[in-house]
């Protein structure tokens, strides 16, 4: 590979930087003019600098963190709750015929499944509060945790399992020791892509349903036409989940130290 | 396949003994007998077919008009440069925030919510295009180019039938997204729909009907990624790898 000089190769990063940023830069400035011109009523667009000032007062009042905080809460602990129970059966899946070949059948019947329309059974059950949140979202996020966990340990190598047996190995610790360590990457996949599942999942639930988050507030804005903190409340939802899987790919890249040895 | 339906045959017993046994209240869980009953009564009074034919327009509308765009995006630079990091930005937005905005600007009805399934279909089908645009190996473009296919032609004759199982992957993972968009659309607001519907049972405390009409939705669901699947491996019985089946692939 040739040696790039530092300047050309700074130029290249600074022009691939405009590049993937000048279409925000242009919506932003269509809308802060749109907004302004009074081509439309304020109450459909509202310029983006009145939606800035309206940020700064809703974050005064404590009207962003709280209800982010709730969201969060109920994503996160669904989250934790599907990828225990999804590792769990996805694992137990590969290894025993028996309960694969009658869990299969169920799990790509559920998997395709609009866990959404699950809303009214869920409240019905488990009330509006956080626990009927908590539990659509675990509910929504196992499918595909599973399916990456099967995945995942149905292609370890067979020299791997057959040398762990060879050593000698129980069947527990097979599984802890060998079946799920060489799978973390396909699992870690599995929540990559379930983190904005379980998010969107808790955030739809608190829209449909009420019951307090940012979900619940951005309808309430909605319902008394505050079309500015609509917007606001987008936006949280919209940083918060790039938020998310940014750290998510930090602590991946962290954590999978060793994966990359293999390529 | 007999073996198949086995599970559900048991989960399904399970249900109606824990009801018909009294170990869990009729209220909160009705047996799979009224459910039944119940959703005979929903077919006869076509308040059903009704409902979800209007929820499946909507569904299918911004599925196909998501597929369309997400093609011309993936092949094209120009609006793939402009629209990618859009795009990219906003996948972590839950496309149903959305629907507030839309009523505002468009009105309870068709055009919010396909509008929003639109949306929500673009980023699947567009990454997984331009994946396997990418990956599709320069020989086949060199020859292509060697034995004189047109500009023109490229496109619509080499590029995407190679890449065509990523794109297919992209529509069944967009094809999930449009039903559950449609529902969550319909449950915030809507006069008409099969999301509605539920929600007005749900409310009005007829629960029978209520689970009839999610198990009517989970059973289309389910038939519609079925018949992706089966389609799919009829367009790529040509292709080495057909690897779509089951949840073991």
């Amino acid at each position: 590979m040739a040696e790039a000089h530092p300047v050309q190769m700074a130029a290249h990063a600074a022009r691939e930087a405009c590049l993937r940023i000048y279409p925000l830069v242009l919506v932003c400035l269509v809308w802060e003019l749109v907004g302004r011109s009074g081509l439309v009523r304020p109450l459909f667009l509202p310029p983006l600098s009145q939606v800035i000032g309206q940020t700064g007062e809703l974050l005064r009042e404590g009207e962003i963190i709280e209800p982010l905080v709730v969201s969060l809460y109920r994503a996160f602990a669904g989250l934790v709750l599907a990828v225990v129970l999804g590792v769990t059966i996805g694992l137990v899946m590969a290894r025993s015929q028996l309960i694969g070949r009658f869990l299969d059948p169920l799990v790509s019947f559920g998997f395709p499944a609009p866990k959404i329309a699950f809303v009214p059974i869920f409240i019905l059950w488990f009330g509006i509060d956080h626990l009927s949140k908590i539990l659509l979202v675990a509910f929504t996020c196992v499918f595909p945790m599973i399916v990456a966990t099967h995945a995942g340990a149905l292609t370890v190598g067979r020299a791997v399992l057959w040398s762990a047996k060879a050593m000698g190995t129980p069947e527990l610790t097979m599984l802890t020791r060998v079946i799920l360590p060489a799978c973390l990457p396909q699992i870690f996949s599995g929540i990559r892509v379930t983190v904005p599942v379980a998010m969107i999942t808790a955030f739809t639930a608190e829209m449909v349903a009420g019951g307090g988050g940012i979900g619940a507030s951005l309808m309430f804005a909605q319902r008394f036409f505050q079309t500015p903190a609509v917007f606001v409340y987008i936006i949280v939802m919209l940083l918060s989940g790039l938020l998310c899987d940014r750290l998510l790919l930090a602590a991946r890249s962290h954590l999978l130290r060793w994966e990359q040895a293999e390529g | 396949m007999l073996l198949q339906l086995l599970p559900f045959g048991l989960l399904l017993g399970l249900w109606q003994a824990s009801v018909s046994f009294g170990l869990v209240d009729r209220t909160f869980l009705p047996g799979v007998d009224s459910v039944t009953l119940a959703f005979l009564d929903l077919l006869r009074g076509g308040e059903l077919l009704h409902n979800l034919a209007a929820s499946m327009f909507r569904a299918f509308a911004g599925l196909a008009i998501g597929v369309a765009l997400g093609l011309a995006m993936a092949t094209s630079r120009g609006a793939d440069r402009f629209f990618g990091p859009l795009v990219a930005t906003t996948y972590s937005l839950p496309k149903t925030a959305l629907v507030p905005l839309f009523i505002l600007w468009f009105g309870v009805g068709d055009v919010t919510n396909i509008l929003t399934v639109v949306l929500a279909c673009l980023l699947p089908i567009v990454v997984s295009t331009y994946h396997g645009v990418k990956a599709v190996p320069e020989v086949i473009l060199w020859s292509a180019r060697a034995m004189g296919t047109p500009r023109t032609q490229m496109l619509g004759r080499v590029l995407l039938p190679a890449s065509l199982s990523a794109t297919l992957a992209g529509i069944r993972i967009a094809l999930g997204f449009c039903f559950v968009l449609t529902i969550s659309a319909e449950m915030i607001a809507a006069k008409t729909g099969v999301g509605k519907l539920i929600f007005l049972y749900g409310e009005s405390g007829s629960y029978a009907h209520m689970f009839a009409g999610i198990l009517a939705v989970v059973g289309i669901a389910f038939a519609a990624d079925r018949g992706l699947v089966g389609l799919t491996n009829y367009l790529l019985r040509w292709h080495e790898t057909v690897a779509v089946g089951g949840a073991h692939g």
